[in-house]
């Protein structure tokens, strides 16, 4: 009966997304087949730095602290997602707070800034995991910058279910106006008598030595180490980890994406499938659908001049120029067709 | 009665130069995509959906002679509508770029039994890819008419008009059953497995279709049921009369010409872009005829750049047309009866037998150096 219930040969009538799109013409909130979200409240951490509380719809499938979210908005007729990590632990009414750096020419994040109490956003589904690997072990944080926002999700939940928790979060920011939530972190200090909760002005003090971090957590090699801050920050907390060979205790979650290096003089680029765990190479210059073919793969294709989108697929990451119009496209998902793309950085696509 | 057009061919060099005007314009528009394209297109959805609504409630519980004939035009303006501006066009990739996944060409669905797939392969490959190339472009008279003396002729071609008023009453079940290519099968050029495979699909939609108009709709209108029947029968009907006019009218109008496969070898960008403006032909009106015709009456800026957003054709047109007269190509334009009439005078005309038009041309050696001037018969 469910079945039949739920047959096509009874659309429209029980056809999710036709529905879906004449309930969002009354609430974008009530689509059935997008997850998507309300903005509660917005707040001003610094002056590049805003935090926005979101109610999602029934879509969306919930979360686990320390992990990150795609958020979507819609840039002059384009939806563009980037992720952010949740800076709340999940909560009984199902709101949540994602913390949102603005970066410099950064189109998402510029967007996002705009955004105001009774807009909405696109969601994708919660991912990854960032979360100490015991339930009991003391921890030590480290973040900088907007490292800090899965550190937020964490703590909140360490302050509801285990307030005697041992942690040592060291937030290393530029000067005093970058200090991120810093009344909230106080007011944790409070709640978690165990939490230590130690500030590295680099304006003050210089970059944080990595080897910095034996004296601030003498008892750094107890404890189940969280990293998270920009590229080349987490790279020299990393090493000293390796240093020591304590890597196995470390636990990094990137920072958006890693910057990817266009480098237009290379001979050739890996391209690599997500279904199905291939690589192979393009040459410069060459189309990507003539790369795969020559690698014995056999791709859907069409026209192969660029007009009728049947080689078109989906790119997870990496830059490709469109060999029609010479446009490069963004460093994020996006559709791409095989036959008029070539690689110009290593790229990631799912056929 | 006026002269025809002959068609233009042209130098390389020009034909590099026209490439190169017809790519730039092709970039300045990609560049403006926008805010208001991605409305435009989101209007028309909801005028669809508003307008189907309307057209099946009043067939669902209207009373009365009026609101039928209301409802059944309500209702096939919403099918051309989705068809033409909406599923056509969004399957195109026109609106790929808005990364919204209700518009997006791979997985969007029309309202015609012609399956998303087929439709797919058969539009946007053959046809956009081999316009007017007989033997390659399908499209050219569906298979079943000979429209250009360059066809072979045959007795069956007699009853070709017949042919053709059956085919525009039954338009989109001619377009469905297109790309499964059933000639092919019945010459056994085709396996009964493969052939298996490409009914599938077709049988898949059609079927659904044919359920929710003919037997759900009408089912849920209890006892008016009768009239709800007849009311989708007219409205699919009235749809497939004016999708068929239309598009008859983007490569067969009298002008539009056609190429054979030798003359097409090797073809550069630009050979290509001058027989997608040959090949087409364009319509005039007001703008609620051009949506209503989902902006193929601009076929040869479509034909041009088939992923840009409908409603910029018309925005183009005069610098398209510009282009063209630059480079001593025939802009083909006319209003909506002339260029049909032009079709229907085709139809009839080859359905007797028929000789190529004396046509001069420059005969081109394999490297596309000039020959000879020769008058080809």
């Amino acid at each position: 009966m469910a079945l039949l219930l739920r047959s096509s040969w009874l659309h429209p009538l029980n056809d999710r997304a036709a529905w879906s799109q004449l309930l969002s013409y009354f609430n974008p909130l009530w689509s059935l087949t997008e997850a998507r979200a309300r903005v509660l409240e917005v707040i001003d951490e610094t002056p590049q730095v805003r935090s926005f509380w979101l109610r999602p719809n029934a879509q969306f499938g919930g979360f686990k602290a320390g992990q990150n979210v795609m958020v979507g908005v819609e840039i002059n007729g384009s939806r563009h997602y980037r992720s952010y990590s949740f800076s709340s632990a999940p909560r009984a009414d199902g709101a949540f707070r994602v913390t949102v750096q603005r970066q410099p020419g950064g189109r998402v994040s510029a967007a996002l800034h705009q955004v105001k109490v009774g807009d909405w956003v696109h969601l994708g589904d919660a991912q990854g995991r960032f979360a100490p690997r015991t339930e009991t072990s003391p921890v030590l944080m480290v973040a900088a910058g907007s490292g800090i926002t899965p550190m937020l999700g964490l703590l909140d939940e360490m302050a509801q279910m285990q307030p005697q928790r041992d942690v040592v979060l060291l937030h290393c920011v530029r000067d005093a106006i970058d200090e991120i939530a810093h009344a909230e972190l106080t007011a944790r200090c409070a709640a978690m008598p165990h939490l230590k909760y130690l500030l590295h002005s680099s304006s003050e003090h210089g970059r944080l030595p990595p080897a910095a971090l034996g004296e601030l957590a003498p008892d750094w090699r107890n404890r189940d180490a969280l990293l998270c801050g920009p590229p080349s920050f987490a790279r020299a907390i990393e090493r000293f980890f390796e240093l020591h060979d304590a890597q196995d205790q470390l636990q990094t979650e990137h920072f958006g994406r890693a910057p990817l290096m266009v480098d237009e003089h290379a001979d050739s680029q890996s391209v690599s499938l997500l279904s199905s765990v291939q690589t192979f190479t393009a040459a410069a210059g060459q189309s990507l659908l003539e790369a795969a073919e020559a690698s014995g793969l056999s791709p859907l294709y069409g026209c192969r001049r660029g007009i009728c989108k049947t080689c078109q697929c989906q790119k997870r990451s990496g830059v490709v120029r469109n060999l029609a119009t010479g446009e490069l496209s963004g460093p994020g998902t996006e559709w791409i067709q095989l036959c008029v793309s070539s690689a110009l950085t290593p790229i990631e696509i799912s056929l | 009665m006026s002269t025809f057009t002959t068609r233009t061919d042209l130098e390389p060099a020009r034909l590099d130069a026209l490439a190169q005007e017809l790519d730039a314009l092709r970039l300045r528009v990609k560049a403006s995509l926008g805010e208001r394209d991605a409305s435009h297109i989101r209007r028309m959805q909801k005028i669809v959906a508003g307008a189907e609504i309307s057209g099946r409630s009043l067939l669902m519980f209207g009373w009365g002679p009026i609101s039928w004939v209301a409802g059944v035009l309500s209702l096939a303006f919403s099918k051309i509508l989705e068809n033409m501006e909406v599923g056509h066009n969004v399957m195109h990739g026109q609106y790929d770029w808005m990364n919204d996944p209700t518009l997006h060409s791979q997985t969007y669905e029309w309202d015609i039994v012609c399956d998303g797939g087929h439709w797919r392969h058969s539009h946007n490959v053959e046809h956009h890819n081999h316009t007017n190339i007989l033997g390659k472009d399908h499209d050219y008279g569906y298979g079943m008419l000979r429209l250009t003396p360059e066809q072979r002729w045959s007795p069956g071609a007699l009853i070709q008009p017949f042919t053709y008023m059956l085919l525009a009453a039954l338009f989109q079940w001619g377009v469905a059953v297109h790309d499964i290519k059933i000639g092919r099968y019945v010459k056994g050029r085709m396996s009964r497995a493969e052939f298996a495979e490409r009914v599938r699909p077709f049988l898949r939609k059609a079927g659904r279709l044919l359920f929710k108009d003919y037997v759900l709709f009408p089912l849920i209108a209890l006892w008016n049921a009768p009239r709800v029947l007849l009311g989708n029968l007219i409205a699919n009907l009235l749809r497939n009369l004016w999708t068929n006019a239309i598009i008859f009218c983007g490569h067969f109008t009298r002008d539009a010409h056609v190429y054979m496969r030798n003359e097409v070898a090797n073809e550069s960008r630009g050979a290509w872009y001058l027989r997608q403006i040959q090949g087409s032909s364009n319509l005039q009106g007001s703008r609620w005829f051009h949506l209503l015709t989902g902006h193929l009456s601009h076929q040869i800026e479509h034909h041009l750049f088939p992923d840009l957003p409908a409603p910029r054709y018309a925005e183009i047109a005069p610098e398209v047309r510009e282009i063209c007269q630059k480079y001593g190509i025939n802009y083909n334009s006319g209003g909506f009866f002339k260029q049909y009439f032009g079709v229907l005078a085709r139809i009839v005309r080859h359905a007797w037998p028929s000789r190529p038009r004396v046509r001069s041309g420059i005969q081109r050696g394999p490297a596309g150096e000039h020959v000879a001037h020769v008058i080809v018969a």
